[in-house]
């Protein structure tokens, strides 16, 4: 089952100007209901645009933007429901921040739904131990914040919508290795909790590989590929091609195998890297693990 | 949003286009001095040809030169209908209880609003349309910098301009990736009474502002770090010079204006035609 689906949707940038650009080109393309999907591209193959469809920030100019099956179009007066159903968080959403506590910043999004005061601030709370904050941060300014704190708080303030589809938008870029860490696995904590579909968007090979389910490559305005990491990753010729490349990782391991190494061929993390040099040459060669 | 542009430049390439930015600057003035010596019906139909003859060698459509005059139409149809009801004269043409119209005050009216037209194609054809925003700030600052003698820190002024203007589509774009982030999170812009109105935008003020001084503040420790220290010494990439078309340029608008002196003189000894008090 899809959660979301695109049929056939077509989008240019200020048609009918010298600045015409084609961002979307009759794109096709389902997310599945429960599922981690990692949306990976180069800049500028209709990534962005595309999640703007999803909650209706952006409409399309041919083609149809389906939630549950429905068109969200079909009223257009009725998007404002949408929104609250598909979170969106955009790039850099740091940004947004703008309350004078990161507790009333987080409830800024529930409080526009109209929730009552007590599911307010349940749903605060819970947003807000997903991501990590403690009571201590919530009572602080959000400027107050450190950048990785920051980016968080701005995740939470759309989890405390508690959406049925949460779409991120390059949720860990400029993060450090630990920042990227809790970001992701705030996202992952959340799609458990609440057995909702999850989008995220991002460069990185290595992060889309740890953390996501179902895999769809897009170039040109178009969507080139969607499935497994080990389907997806099998096309490398075809993602260099785009521009993108493999996980580190399994860069790595290839050349390795090359060597005469007998790793497995789909290993796309470092953890499962650990796990398979280990049990080639035993706990020994690996005393130190970085 | 996206498709407010400012400054308003139209990449062409004409005579205009390639004057220097200070040359433009001096006809713009000049031009403006024109329009006000104008005072005979002739001298009108003179300015009129110049507005006509300056649109065609800027090779800038018509239609892109009335879309900047729309917002101007109001204060055309104010200043001629004050013109037409206002002012006395000797030919009575209309009477209606209060209300007396005069030749002399239908005159006045088409004069005034020629003035205005030929005042908003000029400024604009020789200032905003054929310079880009940077080209108009080094032409200030190279046209004013004799002050620089007497202390006046035109150079520093000239910076200012420069990079309020290099911002503006920065902050526009920024504006509207606030704008779409507290959208998702459920903002509503577009209903509710004035005050509801005017609340939904603080969420997109505040991010703003914090967002405008952070870049402020990069700004200015990138500047530093580069050594930046203020006109003194200060050599630029692109040096322009006056050449022949810019003197060229200068002695025809010169001389079109004393042309227009020399047409009011002979008007108001001859009588031809009407002559503005």
């Amino acid at each position: 089952m899809n959660k979301a689906e695109l049929k056939n949707v077509t989008f240019r940038y200020m048609p009918g100007t010298v600045y015409e650009t084609l961002a979307l080109n009759d794109v096709s393309v389902g997310f599945e209901d429960g599922k981690i999907t990692g949306l990976i591209g180069h800049t500028g193959s209709g990534k962005s645009t595309l999640v703007g469809m999803l909650n209706g920030l952006i409409r399309p100019m041919s083609g149809e933007v389906l939630l549950d099956g429905e068109n969200i179009w079909e009223k257009p007066k009725n998007i404002g429901s949408v929104r609250f159903r598909v979170g969106l968080v955009m790039q850099y959403p740091e940004y947004q921040l703008f309350e004078d506590t990161v507790e009333k910043d987080i409830s800024f999004g529930p409080k526009n739904m109209g929730l009552s005061p007590d599911e307010i601030s349940r749903r605060v709370k819970e947003a807000a131990d997903i991501v990590g904050l403690s009571g201590k941060e919530l009572a602080k300014s959000p400027f107050d914040l450190s950048g990785g704190q920051k980016r968080r708080a701005a995740i939470a303030g759309v989890m405390a919508m508690e959406p049925e589809l949460l779409v991120l938008d390059e949720p860990a870029a400029g993060l450090d290795p630990v920042g990227r860490e809790t970001v992701f696995s705030a996202i992952a904590d959340y799609r458990n909790m609440r057995n909702s579909t999850v989008v995220i968007v991002s460069h990185s090979m290595e992060d889309m590989a740890r953390w996501c389910d179902v895999l769809t490559v897009m170039a040109d305005g178009g969507v080139l590929m969607t499935g497994s990491c080990e389907d997806v990753f099998s096309h490398a010729e075809e993602l260099k091609k785009t521009g993108l490349d493999l996980p580190q990782i399994t860069k790595l391991m290839l050349l390795l195998r090359e060597k005469g190494v007998p790793v497995g061929e789909n290993i796309y993390t470092v953890e499962a890297a650990y796990a398979a040099l280990t049990e080639i040459f035993g706990k020994r060669a690996s005393l130190k693990r970085i | 949003m996206k498709n407010i542009s400012i400054g308003q430049y139209y990449a062409a390439d004409s005579p205009i286009h390639r004057l220097d930015a200070r040359t433009k600057l001096i006809l713009a003035i000049l031009c403006i001095v024109c329009t006000f010596i104008c005072k005979s019906t002739f001298a009108f139909v003179a300015l009129m040809i110049f507005g006509v003859l300056l649109v065609l060698i800027s090779r800038i459509p018509p239609k892109v030169i009335f879309r900047a005059m729309k917002p101007i139409v109001f204060i055309m149809l104010f200043t001629a209908l004050i013109n037409i009801f206002w002012t006395g004269g000797e030919i009575l043409l209309f009477e209606w209880k209060f209300i007396k119209v005069y030749a002399e005050g239908l005159y006045n009216a088409a004069f005034m609003t020629v003035r205005i037209i030929v005042l908003i194609i000029g400024s604009s054809i020789f200032l905003t349309y054929t310079t880009t925003p940077i080209a108009l700030t080094d032409g200030t600052e190279r046209l004013l910098s004799p002050l620089k003698k007497i202390k006046v820190p035109v150079h520093e002024f000239a910076m200012m301009m420069s990079i309020a203007l290099r911002f503006v589509p920065t902050l526009i774009d920024e504006a509207d990736r606030i704008m779409s982030a507290q959208k998702a999170r459920g903002t509503d812009f577009s209903s509710g009474g004035l005050i509801k109105r005017a609340k939904a935008l603080i969420p997109i003020i505040i991010p703003l502002f914090v967002s405008a001084f952070r870049r402020a503040d990069e700004l200015a420790t990138a500047m530093e770090c580069r050594c930046y220290h203020g006109g003194e010494g200060r050599t630029k990439l692109h040096v322009t010079h006056l050449g022949f078309s810019d003197f060229f340029a200068l002695i025809l608008m010169i001389a079109f204006g004393a042309a227009l002196v020399l047409i009011n003189i002979y008007a108001s000894k001859y009588g031809l035609g009407y002559v503005m008090p």
